[in-house]
């Protein structure tokens, strides 16, 4: 298993290496200039070649990806183009409200998914399992933007603006972070959390639910009915642990969705994390940052695949490396 | 010796896109305490539903137990009990072998997890001594080295083993009833006879009665001390087992018997032996009401009677019963 992890982990280079290679063409080959925005609107030919030899865009493309490849592999992804503060220090800099709500939507999506999930399927084709399932259709339709503005609307619109609105008012604007104070950090976090996750949840219940309705007609589950076990017992353990494995899957897949839905979220909420510092350098073209921060999502992306590929060995015996 | 269970005028329905399927259409028989009784039919005559009503396994979205079926156990009418109470009865009072040993077993959970649960949950026993206890049983069921094979997963085992365990989760809890379901069709003949053997030889200890459910006379003839024959949904002969060897009424039965294949006779020089006999024709639609015998239509005996009035069953002494017109007891 260990040797398993490290070979995992070896395996990660060349993929990152590719990444960057991608990474840093692409963004060359795309239109606009950083050098032409740094240097004005009304800035003439000269003094655009001037900036544009002091941030080194003169040189050779490949030059460039060298130099820039050679400092990240002493930790140095370069400086901004803009601010000319280190990308590193950047990037640490608007890390934590991004992981805090990154994590916390991966907590409350699974925390309600899953449970729904399997109520839905336990009482397939009753209430309970059309109203999960209504919810989850809706969920999945709606995108993150205007479920964002209708959360927005129903928990700060209009309880300030009208006495007679029953819910309570919530921060929809900014990041507390956690060293103010427990309260403070969640309440920042809620609405966010809830507009970025639910088509997260929307997917997990529905292939949770698909995943234990094929598993209860196992005929492990007749065996574990017929020793009398409770119920919880049937469903959380047989049936939950065999059902893992696609869930798992589908919820790997779904961080990726999440990570996009972050730089949305975190615009709509004005939170100043690493999705608003990617809206920011990619219309300023800043290339350092981009490049940074997209090493940074396929970094993140890579570790969880390998997270799911190891979890799935603890769910299920017959899967060996 | 008053009987263990007691099943009377059993029915079981299923809603079914081609109408009502009547899969057991009122069954009735006893079980004596510490009895073997076999209950023999051809695929798809109820045996596995009537096995299921019994523990109330019946899935409720689309099956029932119809009003006015009795299940008594111990005295205790089980068609009125609440789930919780089944519960408590299942793998505990009365347990259940199936005929799949390859997918009856949870694939994720370890063998010991899987037996040591019954007996924390039945018999409250703490943990470690479940594990204790389905060490023992493993060794009961002669696995062995079973302080090692608890800690396996089902695909770890071979047929045969997984069926031992099977047994082992079975009796952990000490039943009083044990029903299998044809606990050996799935395996090759000589793991066949070894888990045959082993149930009995437990039941010898037990005392467990048990209900076999098969489709197969020869082992019935090995292993039982009575035999309930059923038909489309129907009991048609019951009787003990040497008389229904020697003297088998109904013409079901006797075409059972002229399908069981015969290591006595002569293969010939093709070495093959006779061809089985199986009885023409097919099993009526159980979704339309059986007027008469519903054997009458694959049966050489049958008259203008058998297909308009249903049979009652006749006495031939020595708990021999038959439902047959035709039967000469
Ligand atoms: N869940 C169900 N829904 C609908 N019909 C069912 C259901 N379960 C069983 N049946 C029907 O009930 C009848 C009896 O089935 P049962 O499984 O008891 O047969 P069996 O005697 O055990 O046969 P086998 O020897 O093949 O196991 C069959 O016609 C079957 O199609
Ligand atoms: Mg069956």
């Amino acid at each position: 298993m260990t040797a398993y992890i490290v070979r995992r982990l070896f395996a990660t280079l060349p993929v990152m290496a590719v990444v960057a290679l991608f990474v840093f063409f692409l963004l060359r080959f795309a239109p606009g200039d950083p050098a032409a925005i740094i240097a004005g609107d009304d800035a003439t030919a000269e003094s655009i070649a001037a900036v544009r030899a002091k941030l080194g865009l003169d040189r050779p493309v490949v030059e460039q990806f060298l130099l820039w490849l050679w400092g990240l592999m002493q930790g140095d992804m370069g400086v901004s183009i803009f601010s000319n503060l280190p990308v590193t220090r950047l990037i640490a800099q608007r890390l934590e409200p991004t992981v805090a709500l990154t994590l916390s939507t991966l907590f409350v999506a699974l925390a309600l998914a899953i449970p729904a999930g399997v109520l839905a399927a336990w009482k397939a084709r009753k209430l309970v399992d059309r109203i999960v399932m209504g919810f989850a259709v809706l969920g999945f339709a709606m995108p993150v933007f205007v479920l964002a503005y209708i959360l927005v609307y129903i928990f700060a619109v209009l309880p300030m603006r009208t006495d007679w609105w029953p819910l309570p008012g919530l921060p929809v604007q900014g990041y507390r972070p956690i060293a103010e104070g427990l309260w403070p950090f969640v309440e920042s976090l809620i609405l966010p959390s809830v507009a970025l996750g639910i088509t997260y949840m929307a997917l997990i219940a529905r292939i949770t639910r698909a995943s234990m309705l094929e598993v209860l007609q196992q005929d492990y589950i007749r065996t574990a009915n017929a020793k009398g076990l409770a119920t919880d017992r049937v469903l959380l353990l047989h049936a939950l642990k065999n059902a893992a494995v696609p869930i798992v899957t589908v919820i790997g897949i779904g961080i990726a969705l999440l990570i996009s839905g972050v730089v949305i979220t975190e615009t709509v909420f004005n939170i100043p994390g690493l999705g608003r510092l990617t809206v920011d350098a990619v219309l300023k073209r800043d290339y350092p940052i981009v490049q940074g921060l997209i090493l940074v999502f396929a970094a993140a992306k890579v570790l969880v695949n390998l997270l799911i590929d190891i979890s799935y060995a603890f769910l299920d015996p017959r899967i060996r490396y | 010796m008053s009987a263990i269970l007691e099943v009377r005028d059993l029915r079981t329905q299923f809603d079914t896109l081609d109408g009502v399927v009547r899969a057991v259409d009122g069954v009735s028989f006893d079980l004596a305490r510490g009895e073997t009784l076999g209950i023999v039919g051809e695929s798809g005559c109820g045996k596995s539903v009537t096995a299921l009503s019994i523990l109330r396994l019946i899935p409720p979205e689309t099956g029932r137990i119809a009003a006015g079926s009795s299940i008594r156990f111990e005295g205790e009418e089980l068609t009125g009990l609440s789930e919780q109470e089944m519960k408590r009865l299942r793998g505990h009072r009365i347990s259940m072998i199936f005929q799949e040993p390859m997918t009856s077993l949870n694939p994720v959970l370890t063998v010991g997890t899987q037996i040591a649960e019954n007996v924390t949950r039945h018999l409250g026993l703490p943990k470690k001594a479940a594990l204790a206890r389905a060490v023992e049983m493993l060794d009961l069921v002669r696995i062995a080295d079973p302080g090692r094979r608890v800690y396996e997963y089902p695909h770890q085992l071979s047929g045969g083993m997984r069926q031992r365990v099977m047994i082992a989760m079975a009796l952990s809890c000490d039943p009083q009833v044990l029903i299998a379901d044809e606990p050996t069709t799935a395996l090759d003949v000589t793991v066949q006879a070894q888990i045959l053997d082993l149930m009995l030889e437990l039941k010898e200890k037990t005392g467990t009665a048990i209900v076999l459910i098969t489709h197969d006379l020869g082992v019935v003839a090995e292993t039982t001390q009575r035999v309930v024959v059923m038909y489309a949904g129907r009991k048609v002969e019951e009787a003990p087992v040497e008389a229904l060897f020697d003297n088998p009424l109904h013409p079901y039965t006797r075409g059972l018997m002229r399908a069981i294949p015969r290591l006595d006779v002569e293969a010939d020089a093709a070495g093959t032996r006779p061809r089985l006999q199986e009885i023409p024709g097919l099993v009526p639609l159980l979704t339309r009401p059986i007027i008469g015998c519903a054997f009458a239509a694959r049966c050489e005996l049958a008259t203008d009677r058998c297909r308009t009035t249903p049979p009652p069953f006749v006495d031939a002494g020595g708990g021999h019963i038959v439902a047959c017109w035709e039967a000469k007891p």
